[in-house]
């Protein structure tokens, strides 16, 4: 016990903050650029749940997800919820993790990245605590980046059969993103807005230390990109969230399309050192 | 510039000047802005007694008719540099205290919410 207090004592912030190189991302992201899949033992894979006020949502979600897939491990991140998240997780077999303070969700599910690269996880998956994202079909993601030799597989809601497509509005928004996300990596990318995401340890490696703090997804398939990691999509099936409300109401929507504009620009530009 | 006009920029420079000062002796001031603040206040007094004569010159050089508009100028010039450098600052101790706090929660699950864990 007194050596356990002792180590947290021990940690300091040079500890805590990533060694960063001139270029502004941690020397060992970039040092890592092969990765080799187990051999001969199953992949450990962490299941990372962000949530935010989804008590209600939550305890489904899990069951399922626990039921469907026992080996693997799952992991919600409470991003400073104000409801009873966090109880309805302690009921579950799931791990938790109660961030302090409101981080958003790409600070929330980068939490989730960083237990996943501390602990040695082969595969992460990033499922929604919203229910939106089908508990079982997590193993299509995850045998996609187990077979395909891809670091990110997207579970695309575009690419065949039928389930929830958003709103008509918002599929706009989606193509114009999957538009400019395919033409810059010169890779089909149907859906590049979905959550739905497995990442193997070389993305985890990358998106631990960077991931934008708001809507990062498209941001993240572009920097993964420039980063030489290889994106693949297989086809899902999702359904409207079952509690709660989205985090990208109708006024949002606007400041999330510059925002995400942005982020594409930026990526395009921004200078990649390697060494 | 009338004379009390002159006065009141060079008495408003030592004010600022000596308050960042005082800022810096409390502790109430970093260094890092504490240098940025004592150079633009030095700048000022410089600008109000000894380089005044200059401002007209400067003035001449920068193309503006009205010497005290071209002291505008340098002053938001100077003011924009100093918001953009607290803008990347202010991004950079979020950046930190991100980590600090996805660490933070991460710390906290492995020691206090599974006691089989701890001492591991």
């Amino acid at each position: 016990m007194a050596a356990a207090k002792l180590r947290i004592v021990e940690v300091t912030l040079s500890m805590l903050l990533p060694a960063r190189t001139k270029g502004g991302l941690p020397a060992s992201v970039i040092e890592q650029n092969q990765y080799s899949p187990p051999e001969g033992r199953a992949p450990r894979v962490l299941l990372i749940v962000p949530a935010y006020n989804e008590a209600r949502s939550l305890p489904l979600l899990l069951d399922q997800l626990t039921s469907h897939y026992p080996d693997y491990e799952v992991v919600v991140v409470d991003d400073g919820s104000i409801d009873r998240t966090a109880e309805a997780v302690r009921r579950t077999r799931a791990r938790l993790v109660s961030l302090p303070c409101n981080l958003g969700i790409g600070g929330t599910v980068q939490t989730g990245f960083r237990i996943a690269r501390d602990e040695g996880f082969d595969i992460a998956v990033q499922v929604d605590g919203d229910g939106q994202h089908p508990a079982d079909q997590v193993h299509l993601i995850v045998n996609a980046v187990m077979q395909s030799g891809c670091d990110i597989v997207i579970g695309s809601r575009f690419l065949g059969g039928a389930g929830f497509k958003s709103t008509p509005l918002r599929r706009i928004g989606i193509q114009f993103f999957s538009f400019w996300l395919s033409a810059m990596c010169h890779t089909r990318i149907t859906d590049a807005t979905s959550g739905f995401r497995a990442y193997n340890a070389r993305a985890l490696n990358l998106l631990s230390v960077e991931y934008a703090e708001d809507y990062p997804e498209v941001e993240a398939v572009l920097m993964a990109h420039r980063f030489g990691l290889r994106i693949g999509e297989v086809p899902v099936h999702m359904s409207e969230r079952s509690a709660g409300v989205s985090s990208i109401g109708s006024l949002r929507s606007v400041g999330y399309m510059l925002k995400v504009s942005l982020g594409i620009f930026m990526w395009a530009i921004r200078k990649i050192r390697t060494t | 510039m009338h004379a009390n006009g002159h006065a009141l920029v060079f008495t408003t420079a030592l004010v600022v000047f000596l308050f960042v000062l005082w800022l810096v002796r409390q502790r109430h001031i970093g260094e890092r802005f504490a240098m940025l603040w004592l150079v633009l206040s030095v700048l000022m007094l410089l600008a109000s007694s000894a380089a005044y004569p200059y401002l007209f010159k400067i003035a001449s050089l920068l193309g503006v008719p009205y010497p005290p508009s071209a002291l505008f100028f340098l002053a938001i010039a100077g003011l924009t540099l100093l918001i953009i450098e607290l803008f990347a600052w202010v991004s950079k101790l979020n950046d930190r205290t991100r980590v600090l706090t996805q660490q933070l929660a991460i710390l906290r699950e492995r020691y206090e919410l599974h006691p089989m864990r701890k001492g591991k």
